[in-house]
């Protein structure tokens, strides 16, 4: 029998390592299962849902009349107001993310530093996180009102204007004063997630830079900004994904505005929805805004590569 | 390795996403209706009127109850600005309220979702309906809704603000409106008109000039909001924004915001409703103001008459015989008129209209409903048409011009009327 079992050992052993393989996967079902299921009913399935119902004819009372193939695809693509929204869309991304993340590399730096009371200012940092967007968001939409704004207050007060102003109640001031609120409620994540990551960056290779005779900007670049490049990833991905998707700041701060000018792809699936009462198309929107969310992150993950040298 | 790493984490961004994508999904289908031990539990979705909608409502279940101890109703109110968006999701959850007070009801008739009046009411109840109200709740002959309140708008004016500005004559006309208004802006602080055309109202502002020159917003089988009379009201309107004789930003403007700085003294004329008489007195009792029918192109009397309804879905139609015990009971008329006064609307039913007929605040309204102009809420089309008002009136005020945006609209209509 020993003699026997010997030459087989090898392919015996192959093949208990794939049956251990199978029996791995088998073993931590019950233990990823639920997670499974979780990301299976909250992900799939409405994902699956609404690109289902982009397909369909829906009434405006909500009822599934028929299948009408790629119509409403057809119909938002021939949308005059689209391209305006694309660009919106993007002016809002663009800026919001760049603006944060520079802002939030200087106070991550910032904060790294030892002072007194560092740990006062940190935890400040955290408070617009803490705060409910839609909360914050409000309250700098009642400051900018024209009539009874605190902020329009204080520029008449000093000087600066006349009467009033409706920051909220123009396309593109409307827009300008947006990025500035999505700013202030990026900030504290990034902020960490960068400060996270510049605590990792080892003393000694920023000494080194010393003794090789590197300046404050280029030990920055050269060492810190590398070395940062994963914290980097992380936060400029979900940010990414999170202020292109991002509806209750510019809902309360633009979401009085007529007409389209101020839409992003997001606020006009809403509008879609709420004024058109187009189920059916707004679902098609929603598709193209993930299609839209998937490529960028396609295109992040084949440029940055931030996923290597993890 | 590398490869399937980065296969991963492109997953687990998909997930992300995915995650963050609002995709509006509800799935969860509660047990709304079930009759248990031979309780029947009604479903009630309302709007806000006023803040008191609520304690009101809750005082005409509470005595309802008491009288019928196997019916219980489950109050849900929510704002005019969501009220169709929940009602839209619990639709799609079939979860449809067993009793609704709303705007619009054909379209939910025409998909059959609604159970006829007869159903819901016992006869005394519906005979007891104005005739004009009763006709407006019929679709293809049959009538589904119960008119609840009635309303009209009138001309609210500022008599302080006019006297310092030297207008004598309270304005009859656009022209006498424009140059009054005109006159308040140059020579006081405050603004001269308040045009709401923000998403909260702007189909009722632009209803009310509309009909001020013969206009109004189609019928039952078409709507029609770009005819000349329409587009000649809408330039009417854009004028007086470009001649900065409104507050700013017309086109963003909400209603409620607008009349709050009337009832604080800063604004020379506004439409207004019945209740902002109450309010008026609540808030700023001191304000010197008066009420005037609303101004015309020739000065012929006109209105924005509004009627809301109150209606019932009808599932199984299990319940519908414990909701024609609540319609019984509330459109009595001690419940139903202490309701609409208490709201300070118009009385829909006869026995109710007898009951308030001395009621002076509500005057002023009373006489100008036989000259009200409706919309058209028994077109199937006209959520949408109302939607594309609340999105696009406001371009007026930003420089599209009147015949672009009406158009607009009226393409908006049309593939809802498809």
């Amino acid at each position: 029998m020993s003699s026997s079992s010997l030459p087989v050992k090898a392919p015996a052993g192959r093949k208990r390592k794939r049956s251990t393989d199978n029996q791995s996967f088998l073993s931590s079902l019950p233990w990823i299962g639920p997670a499974l299921l979780l990301i299976l009913a909250i992900v799939v399935f409405p994902a699956g849902y609404m690109i289902y119902n982009s397909t369909r004819k829906i009434s405006s009372v909500g009822t599934d009349l028929k299948s009408v193939g790629f119509d409403n695809f057809a119909t938002i693509f021939s949308d005059p107001v689209l391209p305006r929204i694309l660009l919106n869309t993007f002016f809002w991304v663009v800026s919001v993310v760049l603006i944060t993340v520079i802002l939030s590399l200087a106070l991550a730096q910032f904060l790294h530093k030892p002072f007194p009371g560092r740990t006062l200012v940190r935890m400040a940092v955290v408070v617009p996180w803490a705060a409910s967007v839609v909360m914050t968001t409000t309250v700098f939409y009642y400051g900018l009102d024209p009539n009874y704004g605190i902020f329009n207050h204080f520029f008449v007060q000093i000087g600066l204007m006349d009467e009033g102003f409706g920051w909220t109640k123009n396309a593109v001031p409307a827009m300008a004063v947006s990025v500035i609120v999505a700013i202030f409620v990026s900030i504290p994540f990034t902020t960490y997630t960068l400060l996270a990551g510049l605590q990792a960056v080892p003393t000694e290779t920023l000494e080194a830079a010393r003794m090789d005779g590197a300046g404050r900007w280029k030990t920055y670049i050269f060492v810190v900004l590398p070395q940062l490049r994963s914290a980097l990833a992380v936060s400029v991905l979900i940010n990414i994904i999170n202020v292109f998707n991002n509806l209750p700041i510019l809902k309360i701060m633009t979401g009085s505005i007529p007409g389209n000018d101020a839409d992003t792809l997001m606020t006009y699936i809403f509008k879609v929805l709420q004024f058109d009462r187009r189920l059916d198309l707004s679902s098609a929107l929603s598709v193209l805004n993930f299609a839209i969310v998937l490529v960028i992150v396609a295109i992040y993950l084949k440029t940055v590569k931030p996923m290597d040298e993890v | 390795m590398k490869r399937s790493k980065r296969t991963a984490a492109l997953a687990l961004s998909a997930a992300a996403a995915l995650l963050l994508t609002s995709c509006g999904f509800s799935g969860d289908k509660g047990g709304s209706n079930t009759a248990e031990g031979g309780q029947t539990t009604l479903e009630m979705l309302v709007p806000t009127y006023s803040t008191g909608t609520k304690a009101l409502w809750e005082g005409v279940i509470k005595d309802f109850e008491a009288e019928h101890s196997d019916i219980k109703i489950d109050l849900e109110v929510q704002s005019w600005e969501n009220i169709e968006n929940v009602l839209k999701t619990k639709l799609q959850g079939n979860q449809a309220p067993d009793i609704y007070n709303g705007g619009a009801f054909a379209e939910y008739a025409a998909e059959g979702l609604l159970a006829p009046a007869t159903d819901i009411a016992s006869q005394a109840t519906i005979d007891d309906f104005q005739p004009t109200f009763a006709d407006a709740e019929k679709f293809e002959g049959t009538q589904y809704g119960l008119p609840l309140i009635a309303s009209a708008r009138a001309l609210f004016y500022n008599e302080d603000l006019m006297k310092e500005a030297g207008v004598t004559e309270v304005p009859k006309t656009w022209d006498e409106l424009y140059d009054a208004s005109k006159a308040i802006s140059e020579k006081t602080k405050s603004d001269g008109y308040g045009m709401p055309l923000g998403n909260e109202e702007a189909q009722g502002e632009t209803l009310i000039w509309f009909a001020g020159n013969g206009g109004n917003f189609g019928d039952a089988e078409k709507i029609a909001v770009n005819t000349p009379q329409d587009l000649e009201a809408a330039e009417f309107m854009q004028k007086m924004i470009n001649d900065g004789v409104t507050q700013n930003d017309p086109g963003a403007t909400q209603r409620t915001p607008m009349l709050n700085t009337f009832i604080q003294g800063k604004l020379g004329f506004a439409y207004g409703l019945p209740q902002t008489v109450g309010q008026i007195e609540k808030e700023n009792p001191k304000l010197n103001y008066g009420i005037a029918p609303v101004a015309t192109k020739t000065g012929e009397p006109a209105t924005l008459g509004v009627a809301d309804r109150l209606m019932s879905f009808k599932k199984d139609g299990k319940n519908s015989a414990a909701v024609k015990e609540f319609f019984d009971y509330f459109y009595s008329a001690d419940v139903y008129t202490k309701w609409v006064s208490t709201e300070g609307f118009l009385p829909t039913t006869k026995s109710g209209s007898e009951k308030l007929s001395g009621d002076k605040a509500l005057k002023p309204f009373l006489d100008q409903l036989p000259n009200a102009v409706f919309y058209p809420t028994t077109n199937p089309a006209w959520n949408a048409t109302d939607g594309a008002f609340k999105s696009l009136m406001g371009e007026i005020a930003t420089g599209k011009s009147a015949k672009d945006v009406l158009d607009a609209i009226q393409a908006k209509a049309d593939a809802a009327a498809k």
